[in-house]
């Protein structure tokens, strides 16, 4: 079957193409160059003065793993207000802060998502981390593994194991989870708040282990470089909401010497501790920080106003914050002595000063770094705010006039500590397309998406263009995955199924003696069953593994 | 005008979600309107007038007649106006309701009157678990108005109990006034095990001696003032609670629960 998108205005970044009258063509799934005149066009769809970008990917968004379904038991309220019905083309659910799996992927892909990667997999629980991905269709799903706080690794620096010894670990962690990269979670901190810690700063020692958060970042960032894994160190710092946290983020940067590495949710690590509340935007130095050091990228984490649950692996800043828990409920955890989780609803309001400013430091972050290749849109889904918030913050991004009205109606006390109305900066949708399609895809190393150039996937999404940005990107006209239509005016008409994207580095395999006898002696699970195979994504039938080349692989 | 009757015609296999024939949602509607409006029951969506024999017009007097079991959330955020059921109720009776009366024959379900906010529940049978208490997972129920049940009710009566009136002239099941933050539940019955399990602030209000969990402490007998006023805004109701000769102004008084901030009391009838 060819089909035909005929006279769409292209912003294909990835190509350098920044908004020209292009066809595209789509066979067996692909984007293919035109075949030529006498070849038979079996549908074509006519998209003059139409947008088309390649599908939407979230390089960070929790939609997987045990926390989500934590949050959706503690908040049954949330699930009541937002019932979803069943259609012909889709199944029941629940929406909302923590949607069902289901909602999941149709309400991603009713804002032309095609792709979302949960950033926080427990090697321990990435197979239930994955069944449950494998639950939302029409998504691309990936993971990121989490390691920093585990037993083994803590262990091995303890033991001063050289580099090689914990290359091979994170290699091997990282197939047996089945992820495409590495993510460290307040490094050490998860542990150390089990010894009774409940503060870690960058040089400070867990008390158990004698290991600091800079070592162990070190030593991460070295292995996924050394492994060749595209994706850079995923970094969730130390001191998350802390007023003065932007010195640590500074110092993190410093420290991390040039080696690549992705700051996520980077707003909730940019606060100083200036004015009269103690609480000031640190968003200029950090972006400055950022614009100085290319090895560094960030996701924003944007705060948006209304009703979310926070779902972190950060049980120490979890358990500091959960006194601002509304409504006044929460959830913080032991997993299988190798990792933490904290769930802790929040309410973010636009007249309480904290959460005003915290508002405005994410604009700030996003407006004030240059490089759009190097920040990508995010609201740590579901920490910031729930996903389906992204139309209005990329309409507040792309119109200066708008954010300046919201910006007068938050406390008025933030708005003094703000600068946000002295900058005259508005995103352009090619920026936003390097944000949301080919930045990301580049960032997390995926071959063959979000670009609409011939042998890429084709997922691709067509907005009409609308000088309401949020009512553009809320709703576009078509969304194509892999080919297929499956959505046709902001609603899913068709639904299939993602691929699971992962990298394969090599480890040496006789370290899996050593490994076996720990987890015999430790761990809750045999090593066998800890390592998840293939075929438990191909086997029911609806999901596979798709995986990236390393670094300086041919593929 | 004649109060509109939604006279039951047969009974469903599955549960009904009566919430759409409340008074104030009815206000203004012909009553070709009202009999085309669909209730859900299962999966299925049935009219009115193929579940109910409907007569009568005033929409802010409205009766259910032949009412059994399954018809759930019967006065759902009632707002005004007054609902009499001929028969029982399902679950969910009065959920969230904001003013009015509602009263039935029979017996109510589970979660009846369940987070009500003010207005008149009657429930001349039994009442089940969850009475005037929270939805799962909320951390308020029942914050004002008042209940009264003439037979028994079931677990949890008063769970996260706000605020308001739970009256019960029967006997309390287990948990009776769990995790209640304030307001009053009176039982001239027995009640079960773990009274008041977690209560944190509120009264409840016993004729019969309870088994009392070793989290309340014994403060001793009291003459307390405000009892006779209590009962003397009882008068009015067409119920036991009415009768001068139950009421009583002595008691001993346990505080509770312990484990958790314990500024809640279980007054004891003395003699």
């Amino acid at each position: 079957m060819l089909i035909k998108l005929t006279g769409g205005t292209v912003y294909d970044p990835a190509s350098g193409i920044d908004g020209k009258k292009q066809d595209i063509y789509i066979k067996d799934g692909r984007i293919v160059n035109q075949p030529g005149p006498d070849v038979q066009i079996d549908k074509e769809y006519d998209l003059s003065g139409k947008v088309v970008m390649s599908g939407a990917i979230d390089m960070h968004t929790h939609i997987g793993g045990g926390k989500g379904n934590i949050a959706r038991t503690l908040l049954p309220e949330d699930h009541r207000m937002d019932p979803v019905h069943r259609t012909d083309a889709t199944r029941s659910g629940t929406g909302h802060a923590m949607p069902s799996t289901f909602v999941t992927g149709y309400r991603y892909a009713e804002m032309g998502y095609t792709a979302g990667f949960e950033p926080a997999v427990l090697a321990v629980n990435a197979r239930q981390a994955h069944m449950e991905m494998a639950d939302i269709p029409i998504l691309d799903k990936g993971g990121y593994v989490m390691l920093g706080s585990d037993d083994y690794l803590l262990r091995m620096l303890t033991a001063k194991k050289d580099q090689k010894a914990i290359n091979d670990y994170v290699a091997w962690t990282l197939q047996a989870a089945k992820g495409i990269g590495i993510k460290v979670v307040n490094p050490g901190g998860i542990s150390a708040f089990k010894f009774n810690q409940r503060k870690l700063d960058l040089d400070e020692k867990n008390s158990h282990y004698g290991v600091s958060p800079r070592e162990i970042l070190q030593v991460l960032a070295t292995a996924v470089k050394q492994l060749g894994i595209t994706h850079p160190l995923h970094v969730h710092g130390c001191n998350l909401g802390v007023p003065g946290n932007m010195n640590t983020t500074l110092d993190t940067i410093q420290g991390i010497g040039g080696l690549p590495m992705h700051l996520t949710h980077i707003q909730f690590h940019s606060y100083g501790t200036e004015g009269d509340f103690k609480f000031s935007s640190g968003a200029a130095q950090i972006a400055e920080a950022v614009n100085r050091n290319k090895n560094i990228t960030i996701d924003v984490g944007q705060v948006l106003f209304g009703q979310t649950v926070t779902a972190s692996g950060d049980n120490m800043r979890q358990h500091a914050n959960h006194k601002h828990a509304s409504p006044n409920k929460w959830v913080c955890m032991d997993i299988e002595c190798d990792a933490g989780c904290g769930v802790v609803p929040f309410k973010y309001k636009d007249q309480n000063f904290v959460n005003a400013l915290q508002w405005a430091i994410g604009l700030e972050t996003f407006l004030l770094v240059d490089d759009p290749w190097r920040i990508f849109l995010t609201t740590d889904h579901p920490n910031g705010a729930p996903f389906t918030s992204y139309p209005h913050l990329i309409r507040l991004l792309m119109d200066k006039s708008f954010r300046n009205d919201m910006l007068a109606t938050i406390h008025p006390e933030a708005q003094k500590m703000t600068t946000l109305a002295s900058i005259d900066r508005e995103y352009s949708l090619q920026e936003i397309a390097i944000m949301t399609r080919a930045g990301a895809a580049r960032l997390i190393g995926l071959q063959d998406r979000g670009g609409l150039s011939a042998g890429n996937w084709a997922d691709i999404t067509v907005y009409t263009d609308n000088a309401d940005r949020e009512k553009m990107f809320a709703k576009p006209d078509y969304v194509f995955k892999d080919g297929e239509l499956v959505v046709r005016d902001g609603t899913v008409v068709h639904s299939k199924w993602g691929t699971t994207h992962i990298v394969k580095p090599d480890w040496d395999p006789s370290i899996e003696k050593d490994l076996q006898k720990y987890f015999d002696r430790f761990l809750t699970m045999k090593v066998g069953n800890f390592k998840i195979s293939d075929d438990e994504f191909t086997d029911i039938g609806r999901g596979s593994l798709t995986a990236h080349p390393l670094k300086g692989e041919v593929a | 005008m004649s109060a509109l009757t939604f006279s039951l015609i047969h009974r469903p296999d599955q549960r009904v979600d009566m919430s759409p024939l409340v008074c104030h949602l009815l206000k203004d509607m012909e009553p070709a309107q009202i009999a085309a409006i669909e209730l859900q029951s299962g999966k299925r969506k049935i009219r009115v007038d193929e579940l109910f024999k409907v007569s009568g017009s005033d929409t802010q007097q409205i009766v259910i007649e032949n009412s059994f079991g399954k018809l759930d959330f019967i006065g759902k955020e009632l707002d005004g106006g007054s609902i009499k059921v001929e028969g029982d109720a399902g679950a969910y009776l009065g959920l969230g309701m904001k003013s009015g009366e509602i009263s039935v024959m029979g017996n109510a379900g589970i979660y009846a009157a369940c987070e009500m906010k003010k207005g008149f529940v009657t429930i001349a049978g039994d009442a089940g678990d969850f009475l005037g208490a929270a939805l799962p997972g909320n951390k308020m129920g029942m914050k004002g108005g008042t209940v009264l049940v003439k037979g028994n009710v079931g677990e949890r009566a008063g769970d996260h109990m706000r605020r308001g009136n739970i009256l019960i002239e029967g006997n309390a099941g287990d948990y009776c006034g769990s995790r209640m933050t304030a307001g009053t539940i009176a039982v001239m019955g027995k009640t079960g095990r773990n009274l008041g399990y977690a209560m944190r602030r509120g009264t409840l209000l016993l004729w019969n001696q309870p088994v009392l969990p070793a989290s309340f402490n014994d403060c001793g007998a009291h003459t307390l003032a405000f009892l006779p006023i209590l009962f003397t805004s009882f008068r009015k109701l067409n119920s036991k609670f009415a009768d001068a000769s139950v009421a009583f102004n002595r008691v001993q008084r346990y505080a509770g629960d312990m484990s958790e901030i314990g500024r809640g009391e279980v007054l004891i009838k003395i003699g």
